[in-house]
């Protein structure tokens, strides 16, 4: 072991220390960096200004999906969709991809769907409509990680989503 | 598997954060240290556990961070050099009866936290009956009075 004036037995560092106080300041405004961006919503659930929380599709053209751009693993997040009815049918379907009910945890759909039924490109929901156009709301619980690729489609549109989920 | 990357990740992490957040900042020196340990405890405990309350789960969480910390010593043992990273190395901040002022700068101590030291551990009224005082790995300050 070292002796530090002849007669302190120490095993001082000091310069490990002192890059130890450089690294740690840098850290610190990594951290301040970490929390401006929770702030500002890149980390999911909400943010100053809601920035993240974004729009795909148009009303005007029959579907319109309101989406928070970053969800976390298990914690709800919710996906409106604003559709036009089918001008034919007394019911109109929403058709989603496989990761859409493989990857989230659909907990509640607000209206419930008269029918859903699962086929080889994903799911379809059929919804009842007062004849002029109505939000759906899907609220679910993000079970993957990572880019999430979910289409939205109805009788003559489809529209591209993806959010990314936290671990 | 999850339970077990939950666990690691969540070790690493907090060594990390508690590495660069200095000695000082968790050593119980005001009520309020000890509140936000207990804080920091509770929210962990939620990112370990998730909703798997199961018996086997918090029994494979406890044997993958006690592995880990196993490992970690005995890395530590073998290449010196890492522990000394890893857990910092003792740093004298008064010397020879003289305050070392920069780096109590560095380290965010002062001479009131000096003299908390001594008192506590030797007694001592004055600062001058210090000779050495030095920041202990765990963030301790640990004193060496003068010869009377």
């Amino acid at each position: 072991m070292k002796k530090h004036r002849g007669e302190l037995e120490i095993d001082e560092d000091i310069k490990l220390e002192s890059a130890n106080w450089k690294v740690q300041r840098v850290a610190w405004v990594l951290m301040v960096f970490v929390v401006m961006a929770a702030l500002l919503g890149f980390t999911g659930n909400g943010g100053i200004g809601n920035l993240q929380r974004l729009k795909a599709g148009s009303s005007a053209d029959g579907l319109e999906i309101e989406y928070e751009r970053f969800l976390r693993r298990g914690a709800p997040a919710e996906i409106k969709v604003k559709l036009a009815p089918s001008p034919g049918d007394s019911l109109t379907n929403l058709r989603l991809n496989k990761d859409f009910y493989e990857k989230l945890h659909v907990e509640r759909i607000l209206p419930e769907p008269s029918e859903q039924f699962t086929h080889e490109q994903g799911i379809t929901y059929r919804f009842a409509s007062a004849k002029q156009p109505f939000l759906v709301i899907f609220y679910v619980k993000p079970d993957g990680m990572g880019s999430l690729p979910l289409q939205f489609s109805t009788s003559g549109k489809a529209v591209n989503i993806t959010p990314f989920i936290y671990p | 598997m999850e339970t077990v990357i939950r666990g690691l990740l969540l070790y690493v992490f907090l060594m990390i954060i508690f590495r660069v957040s200095g000695k000082r900042t968790l050593y119980e020196a005001t009520v309020f240290d000890f509140v936000l340990l207990l804080i920091i405890a509770e929210t962990a405990e939620q990112a370990l556990g998730g909703e798997d309350k199961s018996v086997t789960n918090s029994f494979l969480l406890i044997i993958t961070l006690l592995l880990a910390d196993i490992s970690l010593s005995l890395l530590k043992q073998k290449f010196k050099y890492f522990g000394k990273v890893l857990d910092g190395v003792p740093v004298i901040i008064l010397d020879d009866g003289k305050l070392l002022h920069d780096r109590l700068k560095k380290v965010r101590v002062d001479e009131a936290d000096i003299m908390e030291s001594a008192r506590a551990m030797q007694g001592l009224e004055r600062l001058d009956q210090i000779k050495y005082a030095i920041l202990e790995k765990d963030g301790k300050i640990t004193i060496i009075p003068k010869e009377q």
